[in-house]
């Protein structure tokens, strides 16, 4: 079969190849998520993993964003919330099999980014994220004041079915199952992101981020690989948000509230998004250091702001970028001994 | 390149401006312009600076919206098209400030421009431009001067039919700026590229040019071959002084 596609400009692309490697890390980052529930005993531990891991998903997001277009976005909660509110409101109104309301729930989020993004992306810098927190807060005021839908500040209880394509629904509600699924679908999606960014979109929206004047006068558009871009990191961040519903059954205007938009940015900025996995690292590191400062003081996000100073001085390239580079060293050290 | 223009108007200018005019800032930049360059020239705009040459460039190339008069390519009025839609009608520019992709390997971004062009040539170009060596280097940590070929090889990705340069050699030595010329002298005769090319450089201007426009405050002052522009007692005032 050719390999052969088109491009969201319409030119001949070849897609890329992936190499052995990048297969087998996949395939150990599945078997690590699978074999983790057996070795951490702590059920505390797991519930705090399986939240980091959702969290990381939405940061993964948030960095995605700010790797290919360049830009910092203050309002994902608005994609993570529509998803878990969409999901929760097509069961509670029972609108949908909760099979096509899981896929509403993603597609919805997905495509409002889209059309959202044919317009805000050609804001630049600042301007592009006071956008993307007004959108973020629009969507919080509605769900706070639409009381008959929504339920309003008291959110509502999810009535999920009991199964879920066949599988029972009490197993995405125990920490030990729902996190070999976060994790899994989180592996997914960074490999999924890996495979954007090495094809030639992803080169494509690169380039935009580096040069978007050269870009066009070398003849592409470049708002429709920008607004594709927002709409995948929005999708990441939708997936988040229904797995949040599904883990909880519950759901309320918190996850769409610009603080979970922040806490998502400051999870990517420890990470750093130079690297896809990045913000994922920052999601743990921001949540046990949450839950480790948060029993020692009611003032923990203090220390998460001194965490973040402490990177953007020391480590621009955020935690993960650190490491890769310390790796990169050593393996060339190492290389030239050899 | 082809396509589009196949049905070009027989004898119609390669490029052509008709009575252009764009304010830049409180002036006209550009005042009621007339300029045309016939298929295969090489022209060069010069003038004092101020004197409206890379505004002129733009509102040619799209980059500036033009304000009042027309834009034509092969006879058809390219006004209203945009900049993405003048590069696939076969129009290419460089520009004043190296404008290159400074994160991406010199190959994987005229990998990315050669993806627009209906016959990529993307070996070609690296090798007339001498960059065959830099493939896999980050377009960053190249040479000043390789830069300036980067960006003039991004434009000359697909062979382009006209190429619009703005001051392709600031910045680069004598030698460095000697040889471009040539370069440039030997493409456009070998490709049949029409060029325009805003230049400081009088030395570059003088020995590439087949016709010289030169423009003072917005207007055509003098326009010719390059012994009569040399030769103008206007241009000589206003522009050249005693050097020439």
């Amino acid at each position: 079969m050719s390999r052969a596609t088109m491009n969201l400009t319409g030119a001949r692309v070849v897609a890329p190849r992936l190499s052995h490697v990048s297969w087998l890390l996949l395939a150990v980052a599945l078997a690590a998520g699978f074999g983790l529930p057996g070795v951490v005993a702590s059920v505390l531990v797991l519930t705090l993993l399986t939240q980091a891991v959702i969290g990381g998903m939405l940061a993964v997001g948030v960095g995605f964003l700010i790797r290919q277009n360049g830009v910092v976005s203050f309002g994902h909660a608005a994609w993570y919330g529509v998803s878990a509110y969409c999901f929760g409101l097509l069961l509670r109104h029972e609108v949908l099999p909760a099979e096509l309301a899981l896929v509403l729930a993603l597609a919805v989020p997905t495509l409002t980014a889209f059309l959202l993004g044919l317009v805000i992306v050609r804001v630049p810098g600042v301007a592009f994220s006071m956008l993307t927190l007004a959108v973020g807060q629009a969507f919080h005021e509605f769900s706070m004041k639409a009381q008959g839908l929504t339920n309003g500040d008291d959110g509502f209880a999810i009535p999920l079915p009991d199964t879920l394509f066949g599988l029972p629904i009490a197993a995405v509600q125990q920490p030990e199952t729902m996190f070999v699924l976060c994790w899994s679908l989180l592996a997914l999606v960074i490999f999924g992101l890996y495979v954007t960014v090495r094809s030639p979109f992803g080169r494509l929206t690169e380039a935009i981020r580096e040069n978007e004047e050269r870009a066009r006068f070398i003849g592409y558009r470049t708002v429709l690989p920008r607004a594709a871009t927002y709409a995948i990191s929005a999708f990441v961040a939708a997936l988040a948000g229904l797995l949040f519903a599904l883990y909880n059954g519950f759901v309320s205007p918190e996850v769409l509230h610009w603080s979970l938009s922040g806490s998502a940015l400051i999870m990517a900025v420890i990470g750093g998004s130079r690297l896809l996995w990045g913000p994922a690292l920052g999601a743990v590191i921001f949540f046990f250091l949450k839950d480790l400062a948060g029993n020692l003081t009611e003032h923990w996000p203090a220390m998460i702001g001194v965490t973040v100073i402490v990177v953007t001085v020391l480590m621009p390239a955020g935690i993960a970028g650190t490491l890769a580079e310390l790796a990169g060293r050593l393996l060339r050290r190492t290389g030239g001994r050899a | 390149m082809s396509g589009p223009m196949n049905g070009s108007m027989k004898g119609a200018y390669a490029i052509e401006g008709t009575a252009l005019t764009r304010p830049y800032g409180g002036f006209l930049a550009v005042n009621t312009v007339d300029i045309a360059v016939p298929h295969g020239e090489i022209r060069g705009l010069i003038g004092p600076n101020g004197a409206g040459k890379s505004t002129l460039i733009d509102v040619l190339s799209g980059r500036a919206a033009v304000w009042s008069g027309q834009v034509r390519m092969d006879g058809r009025d390219i006004g209203a098209m945009g900049v993405q839609e003048r590069r696939r009608h076969g129009m290419a520019r460089s520009f004043q400030k190296t404008n290159i992709f400074p994160e991406l390997s010199v190959r994987e971004q005229l990998d990315i421009a050669a993806r627009q062009a209906e016959k990529p040539n993307v070996h070609e170009v690296m090798d007339e431009l001498g960059l065959t060596g830099l493939g896999d280097a980050r377009a960053r940590d190249i040479a000043y001067g390789e830069q300036r070929r980067l960006d003039l090889a991004l434009a000359l990705i697909g062979r382009p039919r006209v190429l619009l340069l703005d001051e392709p050699a600031a910045g680069l030595s004598m030698r460095e700026s000697l040889g471009l010329a040539t370069l440039l002298r030997d493409l456009a005769q070998r490709w049949k590229v029409t060029v325009l090319i805003v230049e400081h450089d009088m030395e570059v201007v003088f020995s590439i040019c087949d016709r010289i426009t030169v423009l003072q405050l917005g207007r055509v002052l003098a326009e010719g071959t390059p012994d009569e522009i040399r030769r103008s007692p206007e241009v000589v005032t206003a522009y050249l002084g005693s050097a020439a």
